[in-house]
Order: structure tokens, then sequence, then C-alpha cells
């Protein structure tokens, strides 16, 4: 797998790069800004981008609008968007031009290495991986009429995963579950929150966390 | 006042005194000299009291005092039926002899305010009335006529003859109720004039002085009467003083009336006063002197705050009705531009006081301006003030927050490598791995304070991504169920952005820390060149506006020029709008 990597820090670009050097990851470029990463993904582009959200000139959201660009331009190569914050507002905006292929995780992540090459794969495959902070927050929310409340233990463990951008087979390993157990499960979050049920994992992803958001 | 009532009163009092004149000249040479020349003089009062009272009343036709001076005089022509000369007349007369003594009292005793204000007041009016006609029914039943001053009247004049066993005591029963209400009156009258200010004793004095004298007159003749037998020369020596200074004290309130004509004057010299240009605060000083009222103080209204200051720029309250201060408001356009706050009594005489203010308008209208500068002048130095503390403890709270969270776990942190370290070599490797593990714990927590530190002096996602989805984030994180109603959906000058995120964060702050609210709406919408921010709670109310946090949030809002206005009734929920100017 072959990944480019966007961050002004050199320090952190090179730390990234190795750990995922010793992954088995191929780290095929690393670069300061938004500029040399869409020059670097055009003249080669890899299987995903790992990309700080702020970046050079104004350290705001380069990142975020660099991925989207790419997204657009390469809907082949992933995209891996890493944040000091979590903010559900820059998930939602990633995940509007369609959930495959795209990430959103907080940038503490980069400490548990199999987690992080993990959400690289996943993004590089055409997956979405929203990062379960963003997902807490979401569910954690404090409203007048809550129907989350409503659902049993194990259906918001279900809910907060599908939420994260996993597939039904990654809630079945995570939680030791039969696909099964997990379809109905699902279903059964569906009708209770009142969504239109959806075969597609990615679209599965956004309704739930616009759901979430309202 | 009615002209005809006012010439039906005058021809009543005429009529009155020339019928008792004409029974002086019929019965006159029959008559003891010194008693003739005293009716003489009681027509004169009775004329004095009822010129002196139409022209009162028709000055001040809201003020009672005219009509009882009136009844003064029309009282003291029923002294007539004493020379009617037959013993029915005697007794007619005797009934209401009291009647313009009693009519008097009052007079004195409300004077100036020409009504009771006070509980004793009226105690003392109902009392005084009370005893006159019947007190006097009683005497004549029970005293006999000789005692009473009829030497001529024979015996039972109503009826009832032969010895009356009670007839001293009843004399001196009416004694001592006389006594006592002239007793009540001066000190109703002394303790009046001991509270009143400047300006009320002005109007007071001329009235006051002469029933005081003439009280104390009284009290003399009566204390003689229980000292000595009653030797008649001295008894009328009396009576003439007493009458003499009736006869004159409705002059005096004339006088009263005419320097209130020479404060009109005071008018004209305040106009030449203004011509010159004052130095500041002088004008103040100007007013007082026009009308006599040295506690007078002159507030300007500024529309900005809705509120009157002095000259300085510091607030002033308004007093309420019905104390010893009122207040005279001046307007323009119906719009409030100052007002005046002077003694009640000045209420006696408002068109002096408007007569006053108009001359003065355009000097106030000057010093308004002036005040309204310096006001905000005043609000300026004191928000920079609170702004530059309000700076300061900021820091010291993130000092601290540094202080006591991140820098302390990454102590703990270097303690935990080191361990790590030190046990490299001696310890096996899941040990060290642990170690490594509880490390690694520390420094994720580390992160997760630095990020909400971070948050809390700067929120990133508003100059991101604007106030929508900054309004949004705050809802999300708040303890408290939170509806972002409304939200612009295009970006905005950034100070108005974080102005407005500020009182959003700070309305939140205040609903989950002191509203104990359950709900909270944010609301912000661009309307005619203003954001409007409006965030409601449904919590127990009560918010002070002068608080350390909604005094710096208004501030905050000042200072983009923008208004906090905090709407908090007890019991009703707290609802905090802000109004910013936005040219976008």
């Amino acid at each position: 797998m072959r990944v480019v990597i966007a961050d002004d820090a050199a320090l952190f670009r090179e730390g990234l790069g190795r750990v995922l050097e010793a992954a088995g990851v191929h780290v095929t470029g690393q670069v300061g800004d938004a500029e040399q990463l869409l020059a670097r993904v055009r003249a080669d582009p890899p299987d995903a981008v790992v990309v700080d959200i702020r970046m050079p000139p104004t350290h705001t959201r380069e990142g975020l609008d660099a991925a989207r660009r790419i997204r657009a331009e390469h809907p082949q190569v992933g995209v891996l968007v890493l944040s000091q914050y979590v903010e559900p507002h820059h998930a939602m905006q990633l995940l509007e031009d369609g959930a495959s292929g795209v990430g959103y995780l907080l940038k503490d992540r980069v400490a548990n290495v199999g987690e992080m090459v993990d959400a690289v794969r996943r993004v590089a495959g055409g997956g979405s991986v929203i990062d379960p902070e963003v997902v807490a927050q979401l569910l954690g929310r404090r409203r007048a009429r809550n129907p989350v409340q409503e659902l049993s233990l194990r259906e918001r463990e279900v809910l907060a995963l599908m939420a994260e951008g996993r597939s039904n087979q990654a809630i079945c390993q995570r939680l030791f579950l039969s696909p099964k157990t997990v379809e109905g499960h699902v279903r059964s979050i569906f009708t209770r929150l009142d969504l239109a049920a959806t075969p597609d994992d990615h679209r599965r992803v956004l309704a739930v966390l616009a759901f979430l958001r309202a | 006042m009615n002209p005809r009532l006012r010439l039906a009163l005058a021809l009543a009092a005429l009529a009155g005194g020339l019928v008792n004149l004409a029974l002086l000249l019929r019965t006159g040479h029959g008559r003891p000299e010194p008693l003739a020349f005293l009716l003489l003089v009681i027509v004169g009062v009775s004329w004095s009291f009822v010129g002196a009272g139409l022209v009162a009343w028709s000055r001040r036709p809201a003020n009672r005092t005219g009509a009882l001076m009136v009844a003064v005089g029309l009282a003291f022509s029923l002294n007539g039926l004493r020379l009617v000369g037959t013993p029915l007349g005697f007794a007619l007369w005797f009934l209401v002899a009291t009647l313009p003594a009693a009519v008097l009292a009052h007079l004195i005793a409300v004077f100036p305010d020409g009504r009771a204000t006070t509980r004793l007041q009226r105690v003392f009016i109902a009392v005084n009335y009370a005893t006159t006609v019947p007190l006097a029914l009683v005497q004549l039943l029970l005293v006999e006529p000789a005692r009473l001053g009829c030497g001529g009247c024979p015996d039972g004049l109503l009826g009832i003859g032969g010895r009356r066993p009670y007839g001293e005591a009843v004399l001196a029963v009416s004694g001592l109720i006389e006594v006592g209400l002239a007793v009540l009156l001066l000190w109703i009258l002394v303790t009046r004039w001991r509270r009143a200010s400047g300006p009320r004793r002005r109007s007071l004095a001329p009235v006051a002085l002469v029933g005081m004298v003439l009280l104390v007159l009284y009290l003399i003749q009566e204390a003689l009467l229980v000292v000595v037998s009653r030797p008649a020369p001295f008894d009328v020596g009396f009576d003439l003083a007493i009458l003499t200074l009736l006869m004159l004290w409705p002059l005096g309130f004339l006088a009263g009336l005419a320097r209130a004509r020479l404060d009109r004057s005071a008018v004209g010299d305040l106009a030449v006063e203004l011509g010159e240009p004052l130095p500041p605060g002088r004008l103040e000083q100007a007013l007082a002197r026009a009308l006599h009222d040295p506690t007078l103080q002159l507030a300007y209204w500024l529309p900005d705050r809705h509120a009157f200051v002095d000259a300085a720029g510091r607030p002033v309250e308004l007093p309420t009705a019905g104390g010893d201060r009122a207040v005279t408001v001046l307007r323009h356009d119906g719009d409030p531009v100052a007002a005046l706050l002077h003694d009640a009594a000045l209420e006696d005489d408002p068109a002096l006081v408007r007569a006053v203010a108009a001359t003065a308008r355009m000097t106030i209208e000057n010093e308004r301006l002036q005040a309204e500068v310096r006001a905000q002048l005043e609000e300026v130095r004191a928000s920079r003030a609170r702004i530059v503390e309000f700076g300061d403890a900021e820091r010291r709270r993130v000092e601290r927050n540094l202080h006591d969270g991140a820098q302390q776990r990454l102590v703990n942190l270097s303690l935990a490598l080191g361990i790590a370290r030190s046990q490299v070599g001696t310890a096996s490797e899941e040990e060290i791995a642990l170690a490594l593990d509880e490390a690694a714990a520390e420094l994720r927590h580390t992160l997760a304070e630095l990020r909400e530190l971070a948050r809390g002096i700067h929120p990133v996602i508003l100059s991101e991504a604007g106030l929508g989805p900054a309004l949004a984030s705050l809802a999300e994180r708040s303890p408290i169920p939170v509806t972002v109603t409304a939200a612009p959906p295009d970006r905005l000058p950034p100070r108005v952005e974080e102005t407005a995120y500020y009182v959003a964060c700070e309305a939140l702050a205040n609903a989950a820390k002191h509203a104990h609210a359950t709900a909270v709406t944010i609301n912000a919408r661009q309307h005619d060149g203003r954001l409007l921010v409006e965030v409601g709670d449904d919590g127990v109310g009560g918010a002070d506006p002068n608080g350390s946090g909604l005094r710096g949030l208004a501030d905050r809002v000042a200072a983009v020029d923008g208004h906090l206005h905090t709407d908090s009734p007890a019991g009703q929920g707290t609802r905090i709008t802000a109004e910013l100017p936005c040219e976008s």
C-alpha cells in the first residue's frame, strides 16, 4: 500500500512515516503543505494520503480542503484527515461529498500504531473512518427528547460502531456477535430511530451521523 | 374658578358685612362701646379674608386654601347675629359663634397644601368641627345665660329654666377642650415649620408665624382668665389685638403671593445669567437660585442608556411620587431632555418651575450633550478598566489551569519515563511495557486537557467555519439541551462572529451554572444590517445585568457598538439579546 503524508511539522511527519513503514506501508512522499500534497498526488497518485487539517499558510483548514479536492479529482485515493480537535462539523464536511474512502481521526491516535494503520488501510480500501471521540460526543449530546436513550445498551454499541464507519462484518468481530444478530440489531436501530434502511455502509455512516447531529 | 361663583361669593360677603354694619348703626348707642368697635373690626376681617381668598382661589384653583379663606370670611360675618338684640338672636349667634375660629383653625392646620396630609391633621380637623355647634348647644342648655354673656336674656332661653347645677363644670370642660385644640394646632404648626425645607418655609412663613402669634395670644388670654376673674376691658383688649392681627393676616397671604410674583422676576435674572457662557456645573446652581431651592438637582436624559445622569455622567435615581422630593421632566418633541429634581413644595407653583425650565432650555440641552459625552467617556473608561481586568483574570486562569493540569501531568510523565528507563536491564519486559503504558495514558490525559484549554481560549471552528458551525459545536458540548433555531448561513466580520459566539457561550454558561435551566434556545439572525443573537432559557431567572459575567459581556458587545439586553424576571427564565451592527 502506497501512502503520502502531509504535515507542516517535519518531526511528526517523519515519526508517522517510520511507524507506517514499520507496519509494511510504503510511504511514497512526505510534504509540508497542501499545494505540495496536491502536486504529489497528481504526479503519482498513492492509495491513500494522511493529512493534517491545519497547515500553512493560514493554519486553519487547508488539510480539509485539500482532502476534499483529492476526493473529487482522484476518487481512487483514500484520504485520512488528522486533527488536534474533535469537530463533528469537520467530519460531516468530509462525508458530504461521499463517505467512501474518507477518514477523520484525532491526531492522538498515532500513539496506537495498530489503530492508525488499520484506519489508513480502511480509507485506502474505500471504507470510512470516523474517530470514536466524534461519535462519543454526538451520542453524549443532551437533548430534550432523545430517542437514542430508548435503545438497548447493545444497540447503542452497534450504533456507535456504525457511526465510526464500521461494516457489519467489523462489528461482528468487535462485539463477538454472529452476522445475523448484528443485522437484527441494525434493523431494530433503524426502526426505532425512524431512519430509512440502506444497504450501503457509506450512506449508513452519513445517515447515522446526520441523525445524531440533528 | 367660575367668575359667576366669584361674583356671588364677593356679593355675599359684601351683603353680610353691610347687614352687620346696619345692625350696628341701628343698635349702636345702646351697646357698650368696645363691643361695637370689635364688630366693626370683625366686618373688616370678614371682607379681608373673602377678598384675599378669592384672589388665592383664582390663582391656584386646585389648592383649597382660597376656598377655605372665603369660608373663614363668610363665617365671621355671622357675628352680626349678636346684634339682633333678642334672646333668640343671641342663642343663634351663640350656636355658630365658634364656627369662624374653627374654619380658621382648619385653614391654619392645612396651609399651604389646602388639604390634610398627616393623620394628626385629619384628627385635629375632625375634633375641631365636632366641638363647635354641639358644644355650644350643650352650653346653652346647661349654663345660665348670664354666664354666657347675655345679661338681659331671660332664664329658660331654650325652654329650660331654674337651677343648672352642672353649669360651671360644663364651662370648665369646654374651656379645656378649646385650650387643648389650640395647643394641638400650635404643635402642628411648630412641627411643620421645623420640618419644612427652604422653599416650603417661604410659602409657610407669612401664615405660620402670624398663626403662631395668634395662638399664643389666645392661650395667654385663657390662662389669664383662669388666674384672675374676668376683667372686661382686658378681655376686649385681647380680642382687639387678635382681631387686628386677623384682619392683617390675609394681607400677609397676599404679600406671600406677591413674593411669588417677585420670583418670576428671578426668571428674568436667570435669562440674563444664561446669556453669558456658564462654567460647567453652574447651571444647576443658577436654577437652584431662581427657584429658591438649594437642594435642586439637574439630571440629563441619555437616550442610549434610557437613564438620567448628573453633570458628571453618574446615574441619577428619580424620586417616587408622594415623597419630599418631586421631579419636573423637560421634554422636547415628547422625548425627555432633562429632569429637575426639586423640593415637593415647588409643585404648588408648577408654572414657575416650567418658566424657569423654559428659560434654561437651550443651556440645559447644551449641558445635556456635554453630560452625554462625559457619561460616554466615563463608561468607556470603566469598561476599558474592566476589559483589562478581565484579560488579566483570564490569563491568571489559563496559567493556573496549565500549572495544575498539563504541567503537572508532564512532570508525572517524565517521572514514569524515568522509572521505565531505570528498569531497563533489571526488570522484565512486561514490567517495562506496563510502565510505558502508564506513561502513554498520562500523555493521553495531558493532550485531552490541553485540547479543552485551547478550545476555551479560542474555538478554532469559529474562525475556520463561522458562527453557524461554532454554535452547533457549542450546542453539542453543552451539559444542558440546546437548540439552535437559526444561524446566519454566510460568514460575517470576525469581530461580529466572535462577539456573537461569546454572547451565546456566556449566556449558556449562566443558564447551566446559575439558572438551573433544562432547555436553552439560541437564535442568531441577520436583520436590517444587524446581527441579532437571542439566547433564552427556562431557568429561575433573576440574572443580574451588573454581575461580572453579564457586565463583561455587555462591555464586549459595546466594543463592537452593539447593545446587550437582559430580560430575566424571577421565575420566568432569562432572555439575553445582543444587537450587533454588521455590514455585510
